[in-house]
């Protein structure tokens, strides 16, 4: 799969863990459906390895942030659905307001004033 | 336990095992359905899906990891990495180590001691049923009295009586004289105890005077004397020289109900007037030798059998006002002589685990300091911990664990100790032939005491320096000025420092206690206790126990005292009833000839011996006026006797009182005194002077009888001597209490010993833990603050100015919990001199000692740390942080 995208952008370190919470601010999913997700909103750009996606879910679990139970999926498998918790939702809400200031705080360092009316 | 532990954690693991793998199964599938809708063949779908997964062992451990199932795993390597943190500091570990094996072990042997005593039910058929009857002003009943109690009471199920006694047992070899219960025929049966060998006697066995000579002998008895033989049962024996038949063997560990005393034998009531040969009391309503237990019916209150009892003592106050004119009972726990002794005991044990529960808490607060101090060596490395992510309550955990290990070591040290206090305890025995024993054995009770101390101990001492730690600025630390985040912290020590003031004064207290006692016991051994000890060895023979008429026991304590005069070596020789200072003692009310007799209360009562002539001069007894008996003071001479200085003072009110006249009682008649001896102690080292009367043995005939020999031949020689001229004229009389009189005053000196030694083991301990926690605060203050040491010295501070910073502090502390332990002793002073003797338990002269050496001994275990202090290099101080 690496071999075939067209371009592609390595996850930073803890971005993940932000991912995954902002994915499932819109409803329980499974591991499977939170990678598909993430790829398909970042258009290709992000891909989640499964190697880095289930420790990770498991440690948000750990953490308190999400909850997880053993459902049927949409095809009727019995599959594990992970579901954010209210101590998920204010993570994701500090994580999130974070973040932004993080890429912004890049982004006025990447693109200073007297480049950016060109 | 630990196996229940890990079984479950495996079947955990298992089923998290089996989770996981459902779950990345189901996502390779949910991949492959995607990849076939997308045009690719079955097989090669699952291939893509497998291969893109990856290795999964890798992230299935990351997955473990991140929940921590393995979390035995995680304690194990807490533990290891608690065990290689205390290897590497070996002092502070064994200093923990031996201070948490003291504290926790000394605490479980007194509660093993109070457990034993005061918390263990009897061994007997449910213990909570049965009451000790005690009359509201003493302890024993008349016999008849019990008898009426026994058969008119409608709340109890069985009442039983009993006396402790002494007699003369023989079996075989030497009869020896031995402790004894007589006990009614329902005693075993009311107790509900089973024999362990034969039978006991029941109410059947026990109905007409001397007409049961039955014996059931204690499990000790049998396996000392009998070898354990199940055969003894029928056998017979001969107790005060007539013949017993065996019945039984009581069950191990049962010794009848009083605590403190382990007898050897029980045998029927109705054989008192043969065991106490020469004083039967049986129909006796005047003599008061009854104790008496029951068992109260099911559903019996307290309240409604005393009001039973109560009836018929009201009854029998008005049938016999002679004896029973006022006559109350009331209900009491068994074990301790109704509640005459168990008061004391109580106080006693229960004082004790106070103090030791004390020492214990000084020992924690230390400990804590010493954590303290120990973590903050290892800041950095925690502070490092923390920034790669380990939760807070991971490294809280890693430090409890490493306290709980030092506690656990310390706990398993202390309980071997405890159980070796208890083996030796137990096997000690009073210096008299009373069978005085306290069995003292760990029980589920100690164990738990042991185990819940231990825990305590190590999450008091682990908790507080632990959170503290897990709470600082991790910024700060990292930059390398762990000062700085140091004073960041909110701690200001107020609990630590008031923990060391509280244990400077606690220590003082023990100490000055400790030296009291020891100065106490060293002003005893030379004190005027009003004869001469040493050179003076004794030996007893009870004639009244081996039928001796009165005229035969005259000429044989006669013929005995001079055959030990004649011996090679032997001063003077006497005899008497009984000595002062020994646990045998007996008052008698006394007044003068020329007054009126005085009632009840108001009545005088003075301690009285029997005595041969010679006796003073044996003992050394000094003869302030008059004369001493002579052969002449006997039965056909009028009635003589010799007085101390308070009888003198106290009842004839006179400091001459040669050729006054005084009488026992109403009937008694007129008594001379001929000689006037100095004041001496007669029943405890630490009494105030008691009126005493000598009497001269001549005139008043007692067949006890203890030969006081004077020489300069050894004690143990002296008594092999007295032993073969005794059995020159009777082979078969016991002779008991042999030794030296220095050894028997042994007794006397009992309770102070025994305080000295405790409270020494206190002190001792008091001291090191202060000595530990002063130099565990002065190295904590001294590595907190070198970076500012070294600042003030830069900027030109002397070696006086950094030697203030470092001790003002301490000495403050220090000096404020002197002052409270001045305060403390002083309040505790008429606790501490009831135990201890001391005339002066404000002795200035010893407050002052013990002050400056607690000083001193503070001062002298900082000196390390304020060394450290003072060697500070500026440069290197700046540097390195």
């Amino acid at each position: 799969m690496r071999h075939d995208a067209p371009s592609r952008v390595e996850l930073l370190q803890g971005t993940l863990d932000l991912l995954i919470l902002r994915t499932l601010l819109a409803g329980p999913s499974h591991g499977h459906s939170i990678a598909k997700h993430i790829q398909r909103t970042s258009e290709d750009l992000l891909q989640v390895e499964t190697g880095s996606l289930y420790p990770a879910l498991h440690r948000v679990e750990a953490k308190g942030w999400v909850a997880a139970s053993w459902e049927l999926s949409e095809k009727g498998k019995r599959a594990k659905f992970y579901r954010l918790t209210p101590l998920g939702r204010k993570q994701l809400t500090s994580e999130r307001s974070k973040w932004e200031a993080f890429s912004r705080a890049m982004a006025l360092v990447l693109n200073p004033v007297d480049q950016e009316g060109e | 336990m630990l196996h229940f532990l890990h079984w479950r954690s495996l079947l955990r693991r298992s089923r998290f095992e089996g989770e996981m793998a459902d779950e990345f199964a189901f996502h390779v599938q949910a991949r492959m359905e995607d990849l076939i809708r997308s045009g690719l063949s079955p097989q090669e779908a699952e291939r893509r899906a497998q291969l893109e997964f990856g290795g999964r062992e890798r992230f299935r451990a990351e997955c473990r990891e991140s929940h921590r199932v393995n979390w035995l795993d995680e304690l194990w390597r807490n533990v290891w990495y608690a065990l290689r943190n205390l290897r590497r500091t070996p002092a502070f570990s064994l200093a923990a180590i031996v201070s948490l094996a003291l504290g926790i072990g000394m605490n479980t042997f007194v509660f093993s001691v109070f457990d034993s005593l005061i918390l263990r039910p009897l061994p007997i058929t449910d213990p909570a049923g049965i009451t000790f009857i005690e009359t509201t002003t003493g302890t024993t009943h008349s016999f008849p009295d019990y008898k009426e109690f026994r058969d008119r009471n409608t709340t109890f199920s069985g009442m039983a009586g009993y006396r402790i006694s002494v007699m003369s047992f023989e079996h075989g070899g030497d009869p020896s004289r031995m402790w004894c219960y007589l006990a009614t025929g329902n005693y075993f049966d009311v107790l509900g105890v089973k024999p362990a060998v034969g039978r006991f006697f029941h109410q059947a066995d026990d109905l007409r005077p001397g007409a049961s000579p039955y014996v059931v002998l204690s499990y000790a008895n049998w396996q000392a004397r009998f070898a354990g033989n199940p055969k003894v049962v029928r056998s017979s024996v001969h107790i005060n020289g007539l013949s017993y038949t065996v019945l039984g063997v009581a069950p191990r560990g049962f010794h009848g109900t009083e605590m403190l005393y382990w007898p050897e034998v029980w045998v029927p009531m109705m054989m008192e007037p043969q065991v106490e040969a020469g004083n039967p009391w049986l129909d006796e309503r005047s003599t008061w030798n009854t104790m008496m237990l029951g068992r109260l019916k099911p559903g019996v209150t307290a309240a409604q059998a005393t009001a039973d009892l109560n009836r018929i003592a009201a009854d029998l106050a008005r049938q016999y006002p002679d004896n029973d004119k006022g006559l109350r009972v009331r209900l009491a726990e068994p074990g301790f002589l109704g509640s005459s002794l168990r008061g004391m005991v109580e106080a006693f044990t229960g004082g004790v685990l106070l103090l030791a529960g004390l020492v214990l808490l000084t020992a924690c607060s230390n400990l804590a300091g010493l954590m303290l101090a120990r973590i903050t060596d290892r800041k950095r490395e925690l502070a490092i911990r923390f920034s790669v992510g380990a939760g807070r309550a991971r490294i809280l955990c890693q430090l409890l664990t490493e306290s709980l290990v030092l506690a656990l070591l310390g706990g398993a040290a202390g309980c071997a100790l405890a159980v070796a206090a208890c083996r030796l305890f137990s096997r000690w025995h009073a210096p008299t032939d009373f069978p005085v024993q306290v069995a003292v054995s760990p029980d589920w009770r100690v164990l738990t005491f042991a185990a819940v101390a231990t825990l305590a101990t190590g999450l008091l001492f682990g908790l507080g320096p632990a959170l503290r730690s897990s709470r600082t600025d991790l910024n700060g630390l990292l930059k390398g000025t762990p000062g700085v985040a140091l004073l960041k912290t909110k701690y200001r020590f107020a609990l630590r420092d008031l923990l060391l003031a509280g244990q400077v004064a606690f220590c003082f207290v023990l100490v000055f206690g400790c030296t009291l006692s020891l100065q106490g016991l060293q002003r005893a051994i030379t004190l005027p206790i009003g004869f001469q000890s040493r050179d003076v060895t004794i030996a007893a023979v009870d004639l009244g126990s081996a039928q001796y008429s009165e005229a035969r026991g005259r000429r044989f304590q006669k013929r005995v005292a001079d055959s030990l005069q004649a011996l090679p070596g032997v001063t003077s020789v006497a005899y008497a009833n009984s000595l002062p200072l020994s646990i045998d003692q007996s008052t008698t009310s006394a007044e003068r000839t020329d007054e009126p007799e005085k009632q009840g209360r108001r009545r005088q009562h003075a301690n009285w011996y029997d005595i041969s002539p010679g006796l003073l001069e044996t003992m050394q007894i000094p003869l302030l006026r008059g004369r001493d008996f002579s052969e002449h003071d006997n039965e056909h001479a009028p009635t003589v006797a010799i007085v101390n200085q308070t009888f003198a003072r106290k009842i004839l009110r006179t400091t001459n009182p040669i050729g006054k006249t005084f009488r026992y009682g109403p009937q008694s008649p007129a008594i001379q005194v001929i000689g006037l001896v100095a004041d001496g102690k007669y029943v405890s080292l630490t009494e105030d002077p008691d009126p005493v009367v000598f009497r001269s043995i001549l005139q008043d005939y007692n067949p006890t009888t203890t030969f006081v020999v004077r020489s300069r031949t050894s004690a143990d020689a002296m008594v092999r001597q007295i032993r073969k001229q005794i059995a020159v004229l009777d082979a078969k009389l016991p002779v008991y209490g042999t030794g030296s009189l220095e050894n028997m005053l042994g007794f006397a000196m009992f309770p102070m010993q025994a305080a000295a030694i405790a409270l020494s083991a206190f002190g001792v301990l008091a001291l090191l833990l202060t000595v530990t926690g002063i130099y565990g605060l002065v190295a904590y203050s001294v590595a907190r603050r070198t970076r500012e040491l070294g600042i003030r010295i830069a900027v030109g501070a002397r070696s006086f100015e950094v030697l203030r910073l470092v001790l003002g502090k301490l000495l403050l502390l220090v000096s404020a919990g002197l002052v409270m332990g001045v305060l403390l002793a002083f309040a505790a002073g008429p606790a501490l001199s009831a135990i201890i003797y001391t005339t002066t338990p404000r002795d200035p002269v010893l407050l002052i000692g013990v002050l400056i050496a607690i000083l001193a001994v503070a001062l002298l275990s900082c000196a390390k740390p304020v060394a450290r202090a003072l060697r500070v290099d500026p440069v290197s101080a700046l540097r390195s942080e």
